[in-house]
């Protein structure tokens, strides 16, 4: 019984099979040639379960363990960190199991998998990840199981059958613990997962960078609203600011970036929605003007964005509620006006020229914005997003040259010529718009739907929201990108497999909107599913409670499925006969297929006895049984099924046979 | 300082008392986690703190899970051994230095018992699966120290299936004993001297023996096929054997007030002396400080001796 037992064959297969399904998520993140390394020490371990190799050496083993860490080293950078750290638990997992000898490092090999698993949600953890993984764990038990096994188990699939009910019957609990556990703040904070390729909004934007956005048909955040969707052209996602402008880029503001909450008032509707957020990279959480947040570690800027001390590295849920008619700081000049009005000390002259014209026209700065919207609306202006080149005045090349571009173009532009003409502006990045999904009625906003427009400021009023691409492409806004460029085809040219594009098939359409609506389900109520969100699911449910009752209930619920499963494998209630019972029984039966039929409280001698008398030929058979049952049953001797089983045998031998007559046994009884 | 052992096996007296045939239910059968489950316990201890670290759902969700799979196997690990009936099935009885053999059979009413360990954990366990519905017979070894009846003292049956990480175990007392037979050392005997002093006046046939002639006899066990009359066979007669009287006061002595030395040498010398003699098939008789057994001759006689010799000088009920 010792761990120190060699590995029965039952293990080692489902070890083998454990550590594929382990490794395959894994691959998209480790360096290629821990694939190599896994196909060879796979083949070098069956080799040895085959008598054909031997098991490494010492010195082998040292070389093995000293180039993977110098491996690692190479690829990753370092030794320490998450990366790392995934590859060399992966390095280990696979050497473990050359090395692996005993049931005991069977073990440690297995513990390594479950190890592996857990990490491997850091990198996924969507819908199919989650399922799948339930693959190798389930092949990790098995191979628990097989360690376990005598080596009379030969067959692999028992093994799983019973990893499988093992499984199964720990679902409930699990599901009890899931839901009741209270979910902690983090004790520490633990290196993130860098390498995920993130696609977003930047902190500061070149006009081809929202370009190069449009063509990614990836997730940014969902929202749901609690009431119906607001219309399409009220829906500008505020992510950022921009108030710096060097002549190319546009960026944000050191300023902006202070947490100093704005001065506003409330007016008019407010909005209540919530907003699952993919992972951006980015400290911003979006959100419709003006938001308020009940996250507890999100705060408000002075710029009107929403930021979170840490970037959001992860999907993130959180609850808003938003003001969209409200002043913002209307009464007193706010101290960013400053800011607003910043400009490179030269370049551009035509505009600066055109904007001091425009300023000297009109008194009122609300007059100087309507004229710049009607000019951007009755002049050939285009939306596109294959602007041509233009010259190191940009403002002044796409305004009086090129006349073509698309939000960041049009945004910018007219944000320097307001700015120009004295009127404090900046621009703001988020998204626009959203795709509704008939399944869930929510709102899907991709990278695809990033925007840029600006805001101005004037004396009563605060800062006023406009977007001049509205002017020259209103169906960007109100139907959306792939509307807007229905002449360019440009829609997600890069993507040709992307489902996005072909949204007009209806069956994959409400294919897709059905499948985004399990993934936003699965955000919401699985992956959400921390901190404040699981007290308030649960409040919601049960009423006011505090933790102790939860620890309470959750341990009472834990014992009734447990002793609900004790009674479902002893099954108190089943009398189980022992096996010289059994055969009597068996025995019973057969007489009484010939007639013979045992009264109610006669012994088993006179039984015989009296089936002796009407059976004379078989006397000797029935005696034999009979003393073969009395010796084992009264004398103290073993118990021995199998000689009881052919005294039965031989008995049935001699009688005639006779099929079963359901009605001897009551006609006999009376 | 024996104390807790002692309270412990009185405990275990009231609990579980001796009985040739145990069938294992709640009350015979306790379940820990072994040192595998204790390192199970910890790696998911180290997932929790990833999942709060992390904040990540699907971690939480595993770590429930595999705690939960622990719950499962306490009562997985229970079943295993419950419903098992264990049975003593006799012993062979061996000579010091030999293993003793003790016979202990498993009974499976129901479904299967994989992987159940039975034995002393000083002198390994025999792990064996009792088919559904099926038995199996296991033979335990166990060294011997001294001579007299072996007595293990209770058996412990477990089982660590499925998972290894909780043990399911028991401690029966079957009555479980051998008998162990003094170490034969081949030595020189005193010279067999004759029951009575006078060897040809005072002799009477009595008991085989090979001196005297007496006719034939129909075979018995423990007869020595060198004297089958296998004419007779051949005629369809039967198996016969050639019956000899020995002469009653030839038969040898073996006394073990003659032999000088160690109690436990003299026996050996004696137990080699009835080995020997019965070997040849000449009764012989044994004296043991005034018991006497025989003259007589055949395998009983034998083993008669050898009891005699095992128990020597031990009151009933005491033994190794």
């Amino acid at each position: 019984m010792s761990a120190q037992q060699a590995i029965p064959r039952n293990g080692l297969i489902w070890l083998l099979v454990a550590q594929v399904l382990v490794i395959v998520p894994h691959l998209g993140h480790l360096p290629l040639w821990i694939t190599a390394l896994w196909l060879a020490c796979a083949t070098w371990r069956i080799q040895i379960f085959r008598m054909r190799a031997r098991y490494p050496n010492g010195w082998i083993k040292a070389t093995l363990m000293l180039g993977t860490g110098f491996g690692v080293y190479l690829s990753r950078g370092s030794l320490v960190g998450l990366e790392a750290g995934v590859v060399l638990l992966i390095a280990a997992f696979i050497l473990k199991l050359l090395e692996m000898r005993s049931r005991r490092d069977g073990l440690v090999l297995v513990f390594l998998g479950f190890f592996a698993v857990v990490t491997s949600y850091l990198f996924g953890d969507s819908l199919v990840a989650g399922a799948y993984s339930l693959l190798p764990v389930i092949a990790l038990l098995a191979a628990m199981i097989g360690l376990q096994q005598s080596r009379l188990a030969s067959r692999p699939w028992p093994t799983l059958r019973l990893a499988g009910s093992l499984l199964l019957q720990a679902l409930p609990i699990m599901l009890v613990l899931f839901v009741l556990f209270p979910r902690l703040s983090p004790l520490w904070s633990l290196p993130q997962p860098k390498d995920r390729a993130v696609t977003g909004l930047a902190d500061s934007m070149a006009p081809g960078d929202i370009a190069e956005l449009s063509q990614s048909g990836a997730l940014a955040f969902r929202a749901s609203f609690d009431g119906p969707i607001p219309g399409r052209d009220r829906l500008y996602w505020r992510a950022v600011t921009f108030e710096r402008f060097d002549g190319r880029r546009w960026s944000q503001s050191f300023a902006s970036q202070l947490p100093q909450s704005p001065q506003w008032q409330r007016q008019g509707e407010s909005l209540s929605y919530s907003i699952v957020m993919q992972a951006s990279g980015r400290p911003w959480l979006y959100a419709l003007d003006v938001p308020q947040i009940e996250e507890s570690d999100a705060r408000m800027m002075a710029d009107f964005h929403l930021e979170r001390r840490r970037p959001v590295d992860k999907p993130l849920l959180y609850q808003l509620s938003s003001w969209p008619q409200a002043l913002r700081e209307a009464s007193a000049a706010p101290p960013s006006l400053e800011r607003a009005l910043q400009l490179p000390s030269e370049g551009n002259p035509r505009s600066r020229a055109w904007a001091m014209e425009l300023r000297r026209a009109h008194q009122n700065p609300e007059e100087v914005v309507q004229v710049l919207l009607r000019h951007f609306n009755r002049e050939p202006f285009g939306y596109t997003l294959k602007p041509p080149a233009v010259g190191s005045d940009i403002v002044d090349g796409f305004l009086f040259q090129t006349r073509s571009g698309f939000c960041i173009h049009y945004a910018g532009a007219m944000t320097f010529v307001l700015r120009a003409a004295g009127i404090p502006a900046r621009v703001v990045a988020g998204y626009q718009g959203g795709e509704i999904n008939t399944a869930g009625n929510y709102l899907s906003v991709h990278q695809f739907d990033a925007h840029a427009w600006l805001e101005y400021w004037v004396a009563d009023r605060g800062w006023v929201s406009v977007d001049p691409t509205f002017q020259v492409a209103p169906e960007r806004i109100q139907q959306g990108l792939e509307q807007a460029l229905a002449d360019e085809r440009s829609f997600l040219e890069g993507s040709p497999m992307s489902l996005m594009r072909y949204r007009d098939i209806r069956w994959l359409n409400s294919l897709r909107h059905g499948w985004d609506n399990v993934n936003y389900g699965w955000q919401r109520w699985v992956l959400s599913y921390q901190g404040e969100r699981q007290r308030e699911i649960l409040q919601g449910f049960f009423g006011p409670l505090d933790w102790r009752k939860l620890g309470v209930a959750m341990v009472a619920v834990v014992f009734l499925i447990m002793t609900l499963l004790v009674l479902l494998s002893a099954k108190p209630w089943r009398y189980e006969r022992d096996l010289q019972q059994r055969q009597f029984g068996r025995f019973e039966r057969l007489l009484a297929r010939h007639g013979v039929v045992r009264l109610k409280g006669e012994g088993a001698r006179a039984f015989v006895m009296r089936a002796a008398q009407r059976l004379p030929e078989q006397a000797n058979s029935l005696i034999a049984f009979l003393d073969q049952y009395e010796r084992q049953r009264y004398a103290g001797q073993a118990s021995d099924p199998t000689a009881l089983k052919a005294a039965l045998s031989t008995l049935r031998g001699q009688l005639p046979w006779r099929p079963v007559r359901i009605g001897t046994v009551h006609s006999d009884h009376e | 300082m024996r104390l807790v052992p002692r309270f412990r096996d009185r405990w275990l007296l009231r609990r579980i008392p001796p009985a040739p045939s145990v069938r294992l239910n709640q009350r015979q059968i306790f379940i820990m986690p072994t040192a595998v489950g204790m390192a199970f316990i910890g790696a998911l201890v180290l997932m929790l703190v990833a999942a709060i670290n992390y904040q990540n759902s699907l971690a939480y969700a595993l770590t429930f899970l595999l705690g939960s799979v622990f719950l499962v196997a306490i009562v997985h690990t229970w079943r295993n051994l419950a419903g098992l009936v264990v049975q003593a099935a006799g012993s062979t009885p061996v000579f010091l230095g030999e293993k003793a053999r003790l016979h202990v059979r498993l009974e499976s009413r129901g479904r299967v018992h994989q992987s159940v360990a039975v034995g002393w954990p000083q002198s390994g366990m025999q792990l064996t699966d009792v088919p559904a519905a099926g038995v199996c017979a296991l033979e335990l070894m166990m060294p011997t120290a001294r001579r007299g009846w072996l007595r293990p003292g209770r058996l412990r049956v477990e089982s660590r299936f499925p998972l290894g990480i909780l043990v399911a175990w028991t401690w029966i007392d079957l009555q479980l004993a051998a008998l162990v037979y003094p170490r034969p050392v081949e030595g020189e005997l005193p010279p067999i001297a004759g029951a009575t002093d006078d060897p040809v006046s005072g002799a009477r046939s009595r008991g085989l023996g090979v001196d005297d002639y007496q006719g034939l006899k129909s075979w018995q066990s423990g007869d020595s096929i060198r004297r089958l009359h296998w004419k007779a066979f051949s005629r369809g007669q039967g198996l016969l054997v050639k019956d000899f009287a020995a002469l009653e006061g030839h038969e040898p002595l073996l006394d073990l007030a003659m032999l000088n030395g160690d109690l436990e040498a003299r026996l050996s010398l004696l137990c080699h002396g009835v080995l020997e003699l019965s070997a040849r098939q000449q009764a012989f008789a044994l004296r043991l400080d005034g018991e006497e057994l025989g003259p007589d001759v055949g395998q009983r006689h034998r083993d008669e001796c050898l009891r005699a010799l095992a128990l020597f000088g031990l009151s009933a009920g005491t033994g190794a």
